[in-house]
């Protein structure tokens, strides 16, 4: 504060504001804080129009799976179509062991894991559904397995961490 | 002289139980204050060992018939895939003008038949489609006996 100090000048006196710089300085954009991860309200949909909708997309390729996760999404940007949320799911790894032709040993086969990718959309029309879902399934490529469900909570649940400690306490009050 | 002694154990039990009750409550509003975090993907991480190394491709110099060549195809590729949007457009756009059609003629057809047919079918959701493979799978293909274990990484708060 450039008004305080000793000589306090007055606001008719021609040395007002003389200690100011603050007004030279470059503008800082102030610091975003982390938002906190706050479950969005589903909603339900009228009897002409559904509500939100996951497309899940799951597949071992990750490329073909990230490509057809954007192609969708575009799809549906062109055919105005309300995409609340586009994520992807954690990925899960697999371990393949197959038993041997001689021997009790089990063998490592392979590494292999699954990609999922969703995307969210609200507000699909009734009369437009069947065209969407038939312009999805005439694109999907090989390899990649399609869901589409409604959104619930024990979706957005399945994102999160799992907080053992805090249910623990919660089966103990309970 | 007998009634002193019960009375003790009983306070001390009583505010030992309202003691660790407070703690409990305590350490639960702690633990609730925190916003749970979303699992992070492992796909967004590059591995440290794309990062590290310093081994570059050199690639070949390309001649300018070559390169000439290249561009004339990357051009016809460009108009084939336009082409191919711009059909799959007017495919949509016609399913869509037929659906509106036939729709108009049965709402003179009859009232309620289109008040049915407008809407939302319960029984299309959850729909769930495989896509095509390359090649089929065998009939009478006896697989190895084998077993699938699941080690993804569990984060826990």
């Amino acid at each position: 504060d450039a008004l305080l100090g000793c000589q306090r000048s007055y606001r008719s006196r021609p040395t007002h504001g003389i200690g100011r710089f603050k007004y030279l300085l470059p503008k800082e954009v102030p610091k975003r804080r982390k938002e906190k991860v706050q479950m969005k309200e589903i909603s339900a949909g009228t009897e002409y129009q559904y509500g939100d909708l996951n497309i899940q997309m799951t597949s071992y390729d990750l490329c073909l799976v990230e490509h057809f996760a954007q192609h969708v999404h575009r799809l549906c940007n062109r055919l105005s179509i309300r995409v609340n949320e586009s994520y992807a799911m954690p990925t899960k790894t697999n371990e393949v062991l197959f038993l041997e032709e001689r021997g009790s040993k089990m063998q490592l086969d392979a590494v292999l894991t699954t990609h999922q990718r969703v995307v969210q959309i609200r507000g699909l029309s009734s009369t437009f559904a069947p065209i969407l879902l038939e312009i999805i399934q005439s694109n999907q490529p090989e390899g990649v397995h399609l869901l589409i469900k409604e959104h619930t909570e024990a979706d957005f649940k399945s994102r999160l961490k799992s907080r053992p400690e805090l249910e623990e306490l919660l089966a103990e009050m309970s | 002289p007998c009634r002193a002694q019960p009375k003790k154990k009983k306070k001390v039990d009583v505010k030992k139980e309202q003691a660790q009750k407070e703690r409990m409550k305590k350490k639960l509003k702690k633990l609730e204050k925190a916003a749970p975090e979303l699992i992070p993907i492992e796909d967004f991480i590059t591995p440290l060992k794309y990062t590290e190394s310093n081994r570059v491709r050199s690639l070949p110099a390309l001649s300018p018939e070559e390169s000439e060549r290249r561009v004339l195809l990357l051009k016809k590729w460009c108009l084939f895939k336009q082409k191919q949007d711009k059909a799959e457009k007017k495919a949509i756009q016609a399913l869509v003008d037929s659906q509106q059609e036939a729709l108009k003629e049965l709402q003179l057809e009859s009232e309620e038949l289109y008040q049915a047919a407008i809407r939302r079918d319960e029984g299309l959701f959850p729909f769930e489609r495989d896509g095509p493979s390359y090649t089929p799978p065998l009939p009478g293909y006896d697989p190895p006996e084998g077993k699938c274990i699941d080690i993804t990484k569990v984060y826990t708060q």
